[in-house]
């Protein structure tokens, strides 16, 4: 994705092939450009899935086909588009969370590793929230990236100690790359959806999307995936998206869709 | 008799990629305008992508005219030596800006008003007249041996000297996020600039560039500014400003590509006009 500034005199380009081209009669040079050359701007995409004991057998399967299934949507939106290049990291959690995916890997051609659930792991949340702050401090990620997504997938009510979830949702919403993500979660059986799912959403236009059986995580995963896909386009009425992906009414606040405009 | 620099002026603009897929204008706009004894101001805007700021375009090409006429009254002041630049004379341009934007925006609106459809949706956001017109604005002027500047918003403002050293005319905005700017739109926007001056006799300023946050949103290096200053002193040395006018138009245009930001960018250049000569003296002396 990114194209040489300083390729002097000619660098590859998508309008400009460059000396040697295929086809090419005329060769167009580039001129000189400032600087170490041009990207599309990153949008950080962080997976945050429950690896408790409940999630063993039919449920982590059936996770793993999902998001399996869901990174070329996204890299086929990525191709589409003209202004996001999307990076994928996961953290896995039960007892205590760890990185799955620790380096952000371009969507495109990401091959998905299984989640393998932690026997008798609890569903401890606040932690993993924690481990997804540091992965946004300021210096972790790019200036210039586009405000990222995170997505908490979890069949379960957080298990933390007294404490421990708020001291991860603080952390996570103290950093302003967190504070300004995107946020959303995916609750495996009713039994899932909690209001601590809906405290980590942090915007009451944003629901729990809920996966009644494992079927649905797919189909869940699809929503969160446009609404990814969305977030970063230019003068998008966030809104109507919201209404659109979620099924919400026309008198709900905008709230995180809401946000690319004045302070 | 202290020599005076003269200044050239080059602009390049370009719709991003983006923009052109969601079927939205460029935004952005530019303008710079000439005054005695080789003062020059120039102004850039970024009129807000968001659907809120339907009227943006007109906002941000209201606001470069503006910027240019007021920042040119300082600049006239600065030559017959009637003032120095200092705060308070910063404050009045800021405030002279807002005021004539927003005036400018009600002529705007006296030959198109809002319909409506329009009207209702600013009711029920509870938005002022101002805000469909919401842009950012970079403003600067040079006058004899002073560099005045003045920002609300998102963009540069990049000071490069002979040597490829960069300083920032301006104080960074910890409010800004990249996802929310300031604007001149706000109640509050005179109070919302951030402005410096500088005396170019203590300061050896080669080039200064102006960007709509396009541009800097496009560079894959982080920070990005040592290298574009770098690379701006050796290109100034190596060519005249009929390069540059050749150049930085197609800068801009691979910047807004969907190889880069994908959004409107606009870069305007102020380049010494005795720009390689500097840089020969200033290697000169280093050696």
């Amino acid at each position: 994705m990114t194209t040489s500034g300083s390729g002097w005199p000619y660098a590859q380009g998508r309008d400009h092939p460059g000396p040697g081209a295929a086809g090419m009669t005329e060769v167009v040079p580039y001129s000189r450009m400032p600087g170490g050359g041009i990207a599309r701007r990153p949008l950080h995409f962080i997976i945050l899935a429950d690896c408790s004991g409940g999630m063993k057998g039919e449920k982590i399967q059936a996770l793993n086909y999902a998001i399996a299934d869901m990174m070329p949507h996204l890299a086929a939106w990525e191709r589409d588009q003209e202004q996001a290049q999307v990076f994928i990291r996961a953290i896995a959690f039960a007892t205590e969370p760890r990185w799955h995916i620790q380096d952000p890997q371009p969507v495109a051609g990401l091959r998905w590793r299984p989640l393998q659930p932690v026997a008798k792991g609890l569903t401890n949340m606040g932690p993993a929230f924690a481990m997804a702050a540091e992965a946004l401090a300021p210096g972790r990620i790019e200036r210039r990236a586009l405000r990222p997504a995170l997505l908490l997938i979890t069949d379960g009510m957080a298990t933390d100690l007294p404490g421990g979830f708020e001291a991860g949702l603080t952390a996570l919403m103290s950093q302003p790359a967190g504070k300004a993500a995107l946020r959303l979660s995916i609750a495996i059986g009713c039994d899932a959806q909690s209001a601590a799912l809906d405290r980590f959403i942090g915007d009451p236009s944003v629901p729990v999307l809920v996966a009644d059986s494992t079927e649905d995580i797919a189909d869940r995963l699809v929503a969160v995936s446009l609404a990814v896909s969305r977030m970063s386009e230019a003068g998008a009425d966030r809104s109507a998206l919201a209404r659109r992906l979620f099924g919400r009414p026309d008198d709900v606040p905008a709230g995180i869709f809401n946000q690319d405009t004045i302070i | 008799m202290e020599r005076i620099a003269a200044w050239h002026v080059t602009i390049g603009t370009a719709r991003g990629a983006a923009h052109h897929a969601s079927g939205l204008p460029n935004q952005d706009a530019a303008a710079y305008q000439t005054g005695p004894d080789r003062a020059v101001a120039v102004a850039i805007a970024d009129g807000h992508g968001h659907a809120r700021h339907f009227r943006s375009a007109a906002g941000s090409a209201l606001a470069v005219g503006v910027a240019c006429r007021a920042a040119t009254q300082v600049a006239v002041g600065l030559s017959e030596g009637r003032a120095e630049p200092t705060a308070a004379v910063r404050d009045e341009l800021t405030r002279a800006i807002v005021t004539n934007w927003r005036t400018a925006v009600a002529s705007d609106l006296a030959v198109q008003p809002y319909t409506a459809r329009e009207q209702s949706a600013l009711d029920l956001a509870g938005d002022s007249r101002e805000v469909p017109y919401g842009s950012t604005l970079l403003v600067t002027a040079i006058s004899g041996h002073w560099l005045v500047c003045a920002q609300i918003g998102d963009g540069d403002l990049l000071g490069v000297c002979p040597d490829g050293d960069v300083f920032y005319p301006v104080a960074a905005d910890d409010l800004l996020d990249g996802c929310r700017t300031t604007s001149l739109c706000q109640p509050d926007a005179a109070a919302l600039f951030r402005t410096g001056a500088h005396d170019l006799r203590e300061v050896p300023l080669l080039v200064l560039l102006h960007a709509t946050d396009g541009y800097g949103n496009a560079q894959a290096e982080e920070p990005w500014q040592p290298g574009v200053g770098r690379d701006l002193a050796e290109l100034a040395a190596e060519h005249d400003h009929h390069w540059f006018e050749q150049q930085v138009p197609s800068w801009a245009q691979r910047c807004a590509s969907a190889d880069g930001s994908g959004d409107d960018v606009t870069i305007a250049l102020l380049l010494r006009a005795d720009a390689a000569t500097m840089k020969q003296d200033h290697a000169r002396r280093d050696s």
